[in-house]
């Protein structure tokens, strides 16, 4: 059982730090040999794991979600109002998306997505987080100068649209809602939601792109 | 705790490394160490107090350690104070004693597990909200040696409740082994409320923070 004994936690997080190897595949492929010897697990459980969310759970969820709400409104009022339930019609419903909100950008508003104090991801929704999304320069940053980063994702936004960062410091999960791009009227689902990017339903990109779709 | 896991408005890192797309898994080993978290845990830990124990790291291994080394150090930890791991084997790699070869799972078994992990942290009590829609709250100093979820640059601020989402499993409780509900509100600052004169006065960012965490303004 779990003994919640942080100074003890923090005693062996230190003798870690200063007995493990440097190299972290060599730490792993160890720590995998002992636990499948201990017969804690199987080589084959973690061949699985990866390939969930290697081939089979990743933004093409949540472009669908997006591609949905564009042209369905009655879909689109159901994830405003509850995105955990409407992402459940999909099935894409999982781990870490109990509690979903969406927000959608408008010409005058843009929402951006963050974790500052750890990564926080609605993992079943986009799959696994970007590099970047992890890392200390984007949490550092993205709730103090957010134009600043997006200019670095290439996004200008001029000085009238208002950001808004969302800290994510509890168990909701968050959605961008991107705009659906001009000149896609009589477009079809899969063919919208192929425009849409895991960057654009984070925050960091914003005009999706409608060439070589 | 006052570490270097409390990111929000440092500086001094430079610039955000842009990807458009990336594999899930761009080292492989990250997805050995990613399964291996998922599949060989301590039953008894919390969300809570997982992301406590990575907030225990030195800061300078905070820093500087992957992602899913972060995740690692906490399954050692964990493994190591359940009773089912040694130091010892950890560091040597060697099994105190080998055991019986663990069932496989399937790929269908592993999705069922991800889309079963749809948990609701709501938590129902008996009190109502303190706090109202639209009402001015004010966030506490709120120090604490152990785990919270109000950044230290929210700490001491002015913010306006936008959203109500009943009670939920406070993160400062559940870090400590414990189960206990309270509300959580959605509450939104002017950027200039925290970051000063330099913030634009179109932007704003939001929190989802616990009613302890907040005084009526």
């Amino acid at each position: 059982m779990a003994t919640f004994d942080r100074e003890d936690a923090a005693k062996l997080a230190r003798h870690l730090h200063s007995h493990l190897p440097s190299d972290p595949a060599l730490r792993t492929k160890t720590l995998e040999s002992l636990l499948v010897e201990r017969g804690f697990v199987a080589p084959e459980t973690i061949d699985a794991w990866v390939e969930a969310y290697s081939e089979h759970i990743g933004p093409k969820r949540g472009a669908q979600v997006v591609a949905r709400s564009w042209v369905d409104p009655a879909f689109r009022a159901r994830l405003m109002d509850d995105a955990t339930a409407a992402i459940a019609e999909f099935g894409f419903d999982g781990d870490a998306t109990g509690h979903l909100k969406a927000v959608e950008n408008t010409d005058t508003q843009h929402h951006l997505i963050v974790c500052t104090l750890c990564s926080c991801y609605p993992f079943s929704l986009l799959g696994m987080s970007p590099a970047w999304y992890k890392s200390a320069a984007y949490r550092a940053r993205a709730v103090r100068e957010p134009r600043q980063v997006l200019s670095e994702f290439g996004v200008d936004l001029p000085e009238t649209v208002g950001v808004r960062v969302w800290d994510s410091t509890a168990e909701l999960r968050y959605l961008v809602v991107p705009q659906r791009p001009a000149n896609t009227d009589g477009w079809d689902e899969a063919r919208l939601a192929a425009l849409v990017t895991r960057n654009a339903m984070i925050g960091t990109a914003r005009h999706l792109k409608t060439e070589a779709a | 705790m006052d570490s270097i896991h409390d990111l929000g408005g440092k500086q001094g890192f430079g610039p955000v490394t842009v990807t458009e797309d990336e594999p899930a898994f761009p080292e492989a080993w990250e997805g050995r160490a990613y399964g291996l978290v998922q599949s060989v845990g301590d039953p008894g830990s919390t969300i809570d107090w997982f992301r406590h124990i990575v907030e225990l790291m030195p800061p300078a291994a905070y820093l500087t350690e992957p992602y899913f080394q972060k995740w690692q150090y906490v399954q050692i930890i964990e493994l190591i104070q359940a009773g089912k791991l040694s130091m010892d084997e950890v560091l040597s790699g060697q099994a105190s004693k080998p055991g019986d070869p663990a069932s496989k799972r399937s790929l269908e078994k592993v999705l069922a597990i991800i889309h079963d992990k749809n948990h609701s942290f709501e938590r129902k009590i008996d009190a109502g909200p303190a706090f109202v829609l639209n009402q001015r709250v004010r966030t506490k100093r709120h120090m604490t040696a152990g785990h919270t979820r109000l950044p230290a640059y929210a700490r001491d601020s002015l913010g306006d409740v936008i959203a109500h989402h009943g009670s939920h499993a406070l993160p400062d409780a559940g870090a400590r082994g414990e189960d206990v509900g309270e509300h959580l509100y959605t509450v939104r600052f002017t950027a200039a409320e925290l970051w000063g004169d330099e913030a634009n006065p179109n932007d704003d960012v939001t929190l989802d923070l616990w009613e302890s965490y907040l005084v009526p303004a």
